[in-house]
């Protein structure tokens, strides 16, 4: 019985009432803009993990020493060449190669900045592939080359590592030692990464000699069966490390654990922020409902009116739930709107901190699901009012001033 | 004889059984006749009200029937009478009450609505009753754009949008002054000339006794007397005796 008189007579009643509606829809539509947002932020998020379990880190382990803050950072214990061929021995494992990390200093035009350097040997691209690097410009270090390195993709920038960005072919000086800029890789999208300084494996010793050993060895397996694989590298290394069971002084990881772990954090962050949304939501409704009933009160007589020209109660109760509905959906139309602005404000701002792999991922399901959840939440508010409404007795409410 | 409305014994008790009970209306019969003109006279709290509220089919009766257009409708669903009340019975108030925030023309629609006519059909009927109320050239005037008699017009050209048998006019001149009251009554007039069953409420004894056909005397929930207007000359037809 939506007839276009009686919507019009609705959203009159809402234009009306332009300060209470107003306020009315604001409180919706801030719950909405934060659930936008943030689903939209985490399925970016998860989309982005999900790029690595199936690119090319899929098939990656990581060993590293235990107790370890990060790669590089602490000096007491390494992985050795022993481990590593321990690893490369193990049934299932296809390749591995060790990585040195450092934190050093590193010299460019008069300004001293501490970074993290990590030794490769460039015979093995294991490394590459797990972080997904890749040269943006100039050319790959070859392999027993000394005294080049490659940047991550921040050295070229402005004011992000040093005051001014390095170019092609020019030197930066690393503990003293000169050390020319051969080339550059594309952004992976993390601050941490796209700030490091890569060498040869080689250079890496014949700068520091005293260094003792791999901070991580990364290796290719068969994903048939990982888990088992990561069983196999651990009794491996315990045998060449001397270790019993439980003495493990290191730690295998599949890059698919490291994942499920990150993705198992996202979930909890992710579903607790939409909580909290969830929550404003659901006050929102409340005042909705208050709102609601506030104009039947005051429509008491018009609906008298209404019944004795022959509305029924049913007719009653849709008119009150479409005006309900209608506010739910004009606020969920702007906090979907209000909310993609902010989310594509958020994206700029990261982008612009080097925090690019935090990417929003819209779907026509995120707009069109947060339309349909304000609209069904003003729908829910306004089922006790538009009830009250139609029971409303026709004979009272006409004498009703 | 062709009766529109009759109450037979019809009683209305509100808080019935409690210590508060109030007898509103008490045992009334009462016949109008299809293209009568009725005045429904008292004081306030005499029940008249009550008694136009089971008329018009907005209350049911605590007993007793109602007839309308020879169905009884006493003991209907609140859905059943807003469906008789659409159809059959078309209401003028006091107050106008037209839809602040819908045109003249609009406000003429909206009874059709709730008896499903097409929009089609619902546009060039407003427009025609409009057109009969002397009111063509404010159909798209909203009731704050137009004047006391002008609404009540718009009220009237409403109360006929379903064509309905009765037309209830409790006070309809009350809140005119007296030029505008006559206009509205002559247009009522007209109706019933044309076949309309009209029965008004009003405390003005000069209203009813020039335009209806017959009075009926209310008191106490009571019809104290009923006076008919035969051949130009008002005769009282029967006493009701107080209990």
């Amino acid at each position: 019985m939506i007839s276009k008189e009686v919507m019009k007579y609705s959203l009159e009643n809402l234009k009306k009432k332009k300060m209470r509606s107003l306020l009315t829809i604001i409180s919706i539509f801030i719950g909405i803009a934060t659930i936008f947002i943030f689903v939209s932020f985490g399925l970016g998020l998860y989309s982005y993990i999900n790029s690595f379990v199936t690119g090319t880190s899929a098939d990656k382990i990581i060993i590293q020493p235990k107790g370890m803050s990060a790669p590089g950072l602490d000096a007491g214990f390494a992985l050795t060449e022993k481990d590593l061929t321990a690893i490369e021995r193990t049934s299932g494992v296809q390749a591995a190669t060790g990585i040195y990390m450092k934190v050093v200093q590193v010299e460019y035009k008069n300004t001293n900045k501490y970074v993290f350097v990590g030794g490769f040997d460039p015979r093995s691209n294991l490394m590459e592939e797990l972080s997904g690097l890749k040269i943006y410009s100039g050319r790959q270090l070859q392999s027993n080359e000394k005294g080049d390195v490659v940047l991550g993709y921040n050295y070229m920038t402005d004011n992000k590592i040093f005051p001014n960005g390095v170019s092609l072919n020019e030197e930066i000086k690393i503990n003293g030692e000169k050390a020319k800029v051969i080339g550059f890789y594309q952004p992976v999208g993390n601050p941490q990464d796209d700030s490091n300084v890569y060498m040869t494996d080689d250079f890496f010793r014949e700068l520091y000699p005293n260094s003792t050993g791999y901070s991580e060895i990364i290796a290719s397996v068969d994903t048939s069966n990982i888990p088992q694989v990561v069983q196999n590298v651990e009794k491996s290394l315990l045998k060449s490390r001397n270790l019993a069971k439980g003495q493990e002084d290191f730690f295998v990881a599949s890059f698919e654990d490291l994942l499920k772990t990150y993705a198992s954090a996202l979930d909890i962050v992710v579903g607790f922020i939409i909580l909290i949304a969830l929550i404003s939501v659901l006050v929102s409704a409340i005042n909705t409902s208050n709102t609601m009933i506030t104009s039947v009160i005051e429509r008491t007589r018009e609906i008298g009116v209404l019944k004795s020209i022959g509305a029924r109660n049913s007719e009653i109760f849709t008119l009150f739930l479409f005006e309900s509905s209608a506010l739910g959906m004009i606020a969920g139309t702007i906090g979907v709107l209000i909310g993609f602005a902010l989310t594509e404000l958020a994206k700029a701002i990261l982008m612009n901190l080097g925090l690019g792999f935090l990417q929003p991922n819209y779907s026509f399901w995120l707009f069109a699901g947060c339309i349909l959840f304000a609209t069904m939440t003003g729908a829910v508010s306004g089922v006790i009012p538009a009830i009250h409404a139609s029971k409303i007795s026709p004979v009272r409410a006409l004498r009703y001033e | 004889m062709d009766e529109i409305i009759k109450l037979e014994e019809v009683w209305k008790i509100y808080n019935e059984g409690e210590e508060n009970q109030v007898i509103a209306l008490k045992n009334i019969n009462l016949h109008v006749k299809r293209g009568d003109f009725i005045a429904v006279m008292g004081p306030s709290g005499s029940g008249k009200s009550t008694g136009m509220n089971l008329i018009g089919s907005l209350d049911i009766p605590s007993h007793g029937k109602i007839f309308l257009d020879q169905h009884n409708i006493s003991h209907l669903s609140e859905s059943d009478l807003a469906q008789v009340r659409g159809k059959k019975i078309g209401f003028i108030f006091q107050q106008f009450n037209l839809i602040p925030n819908l045109t003249a023309k609009e406000n003429v629609m909206l009874p059709m609505i709730f008896q499903e006519m097409d929009e089609i059909e619902r546009i060039i009927k407003a427009e025609s009753l409009l057109k009969m109320m002397e009111l063509g050239d404010r159909m798209d005037h909203y009731p704050s754009e137009l004047s006391g008699g002008q609404q009540q017009r718009v009220a009237i050209a409403r109360a006929l949008a379903n064509d309905p048998e009765v037309i209830l006019a409790d006070e309809p001149t009350g809140n005119l002054d007296t030029h505008t009251g006559e206009v509205v009554m002559k247009f009522l007039n007209k109706l019933n000339n044309e076949g309309k069953t009209i029965i008004i409420v009003t405390h003005d004894p000069d209203l009813a006794l020039e335009h209806s056909k017959k009075i009926y005397w209310i008191k106490d929930g009571q019809i104290e007397r009923v006076t008919e207007k035969i051949k130009g000359k008002w005769k009282t037809l029967k006493k009701v005796p107080n209990e």
